[in-house]
């Protein structure tokens, strides 16, 4: 059933490369800054020794997030997720005025990743003395050497997992992965949601750090990043509700939505934000839309890495 | 809105490939739990598992790829078989794919050269084009399915963990109802059957390390019940609207009536203490189907055999069909398969296609006494079966619940 409703954008949450915040990144992107980029030492010796990563500036995430407790459960990309998601909901005021039944949430989640240094004692353990990995070893000595929350960092659906529980969401949800083209769904499915009346609102948005040493290589190894790309670490989640219900609560309109939508293209990847603010993947629609959404820009669309191209068209009010 | 209905099931599943061989085994309450040969468990504390026992027949692209990555291979069986059986040899234009699963792949051997960890020279042969790929994406059984059985309209790979499997098909069923495709392939597969999966799952403390007791150690519902055990597998479903496929005098297997999805918000890995999340996904597949809770003839349970699960799912069974709930029989099918994770949903919700069609309920055979709280119809052995709807649970790893809502066709 097509969308009917309007549906408007009344939350942003992101941090990006050029900022922790929803309003320092769209600053520096107006401004027409570049991410910084840094070299990871893990990488000196190869031919990616000098072509930096773009990683996001410090915070405090405890602070942020209101508490330390949930931190070691996350991985980098389920701490800017929920960072992110945090920002979005209080810029909303979701939790106020929507019950928590009625909140949707619909994510994208990237490739998985592990940092070298998590992974290392794991793999020590399990070299025999023949030098071969060894199963039995695993058992015996690899396995105790590991950090037994590695599971909850690694497991594709748990960074928007996070957020449902930071947030307190318990609606409908769906959650897709690895590239672009996945989150765009998520998104369109999102506007869909809300749209049709499934939900009240909906928490919509993605986390990704591909700026991992053992992702940067795989990324250039499987041609999904081309020369001269660079992985970034980066996110943003939006809220989504129908006109009717912001306008009821008082609740400030960024973008009313016309429509978000996924085709083919076949030109290979296009993403108009990677030359600045580098390549972030999973994160990448939902910057895109961030974005767009607070430098009133009415139309943007990305090519992903998996073919799809996600499409924006908003309107603004005067 | 158009109804839906599924024109085609495939299976790749630890008591057999192909629907036939797991009907059988099902119906008999035969396990496909065993010692783990895929790799040397000998120094796990979990030496179990539910691993697909018969080779496939796959092409050579594919089987190169499932070498690595089994559940591929998995994938496109049960793709192939879901299709041929929903007589489509493509995909084609409005169609939607839509897989579920869970975590790639990591081979530990990838990242050893000469004896030691070292990742500079793992980067340097890997950046020179020689060594094998780093990661195996989780889309890639959707991208080989898209090339070998053409190219949907759109693909979605659906990583909802243990509610992944359930979440692909009622996402499908959405998208076909309302029109938004004319036909669905979906389902989910998954093995995390390998040192570092079975490993990482050890860690979590969710899996049973009462190794002897080997095909009967997975035993949802029981007193003595310890934790679940993982299987791998697939299960892929054609989705098509009903009046259509009934016009193109295509076999009905079933129809799809109903699906709910909520959220827990409570804890990464224990569920709502009062199943909350479950009740409302449950109550929402009823709702969508229109159908009071009386009318659900069989359940099948998510029943993993872990401690907290099992009397959590239990208690939501009780509160939604509240007196009813005695009349209703529950099966748990991972007492045989094992936890197939991404693929669990879709494995069990082929279950509860064949216990319509068959007339049967597949048993619990590993439940000997039921635990406190546990209390429902338990089915222990084959059971006959005469309703018209079956409802099956999914509830992840996570905290995320998908339900879903058959409907017996003719």
């Amino acid at each position: 059933m097509p969308p009917t409703g309007g549906v408007v954008i009344t939350g942003i949450g992101m941090v990006t490369p050029l900022g922790a915040t929803a309003a320092e990144s769209a600053a520096a992107w107006r401004e027409g800054r570049s991410a910084p980029r840094k070299p990871l030492p893990e990488l000196a010796g190869t031919s990616l020794q000098d072509e930096g990563v773009a990683l996001c500036p410090a915070f405090d995430a405890g602070k942020r997030l209101g508490g330390k407790r949930m931190l070691k459960y996350m991985s980098d990309a389920a701490v800017l997720g929920c960072v992110s998601a945090r920002e979005a909901a209080l810029a909303a005021r979701m939790r106020e005025r929507f019950q928590a039944e009625r909140i949707g949430l619909f994510a994208g989640s990237g490739l998985a990743a592990a940092s070298v240094q998590d992974v290392r004692p794991m793999i020590e353990g399990s070299i025999g003395s023949d030098g071969a990995f060894s199963s039995r070893l695993l058992g015996e000595r690899g396995l105790p050497a590991t950090n037994p929350l590695l599971s909850f960092r690694i497991l594709a659906n748990m960074p928007p997992c996070l957020v449902s529980i930071m947030e307190g969401v318990k609606g409908r949800n769906l959650i897709f992965t690895p590239w672009e083209g996945q989150t765009g769904a998520a998104l369109v499915e999102a506007w869909r949601a809300v749209s049709s009346g499934a939900v009240d609102c909906a928490l919509a948005g993605a986390g990704d750090n591909p700026a991992h040493a053992s992702s940067f290589v795989y990324l250039r190894q499987g041609g999904w990043l081309r020369e001269a790309e660079y992985p970034a670490a980066g996110a943003a989640y939006l809220v989504l509700e129908r006109e009717e219900t912001a306008q009821r609560d008082g609740q400030p309109i960024s973008a009313r939505v016309k429509r978000l939508s996924l085709d083919a293209c076949s030109d290979g990847p296009s993403d108009p934000l990677s030359e600045r603010l580098g390549r972030t993947f999973a994160a990448a629609p939902a910057i895109l839309l961030a974005l767009a959404c607070l430098n009133r820009q009415s139309q943007a669309s990305l090519c992903g890495a998996d073919g799809q191209r996600f499409s924006v068209e908003l309107e603004f009010g005067a | 809105m158009r109804r839906v209905a599924i024109t085609g099931f495939g299976v790749v599943s630890p008591v057999g490939n192909g629907r036939e061989a797991f009907w059988a085994a099902l119906a008999a309450g035969r396990s496909g739990i065993a010692a783990i040969t895929r790799f040397d468990a000998a120094t796990f504390s979990v030496r179990l598992a539910g691993e697909v026992k018969e080779a496939l027949e796959l092409p050579a692209s594919v089987a190169d790829i499932a070498k690595d990555d089994p559940k591929v291979g998995f994938a496109y069986a049960a793709a192939a078989e879901a299709l041929g059986q929903a007589g489509r040899s493509s995909l084609g234009e409005n169609s939607l794919l839509h897989l579920a699963t869970s975590l790639e792949i990591f081979d530990l051997r990838k990242v050893i050269i000469d004896g030691r960890a070292d990742f500079q020279a793992v980067a340097r042969r890997s950046l020179s084009g020689k060594g094998p790929a780093l990661q195996i994406p989780l889309d890639t059984a959707a991208r080989i399915i898209a090339r070998d059985f053409g190219r949907p309209e759109q693909s979605l790979t659906n990583c909802s963990a243990c509610a992944a499997g359930t979440q692909a098909v009622g996402h499908a069923f959405e998208a076909v109802r309302e029109g938004r495709c004319e036909i669905a392939l979906c389902g989910g597969f998954d093995s995390m059957l390998n040192p570092l999966g079975v490993g990482g799952f050890q860690l979590l403390g969710a899996l049973t390390i009462e190794n002897s007791l080997g095909g009967r150690a997975c035993r949802p519902f029981d007193a003595t019940r310890s934790g679940t055990v993982l299987g791998e597998g697939a299960a892929m479903f054609v989705l098509e609207p009903l009046e259509k496929a009934k016009a193109e005098g295509k076999t009905i297997l079933a129809e799809v009536c109903g699906y709910g999805s909520s959220l827990d918000a409570h804890s990464l890995s224990a569920p709502d203490p009062e199943g909350e999340g479950a009740v409302r996904a449950m109550q929402e597949a009823l709702q969508d189907a229109r159908l009071a809770p009386e009318r659900i003839g069989h359940i099948n349970a998510h029943g993993t055999g872990t401690r907290l699960n099992d009397e959590i799912e239990a208690k939501a069974i009780r509160r939604v069909f509240n007196g009813h709930w005695e009349r209703i029989p529950v099966s748990a099918t991972k007492s045989m398969t094992g936890h197939l994770i991404a693929a669990a949903g879709a494995v069990e919700l082929g279950a509860c296609l064949l216990a319509l069609h068959k007339g049967l309920l597949p048993p619990n055979p590993s439940l000997e006494r039921v635990g406190p709280g546990c209390e429902l119809d338990h089915v222990t052995t084959q059971r006959r079966f005469s309703g018209e709807y079956v409802l099956k649970n999914s509830f992840g790893f996570g905290g995320q619940n998908a339900v879903m809502v058959l409907r017996k066709h003719g």
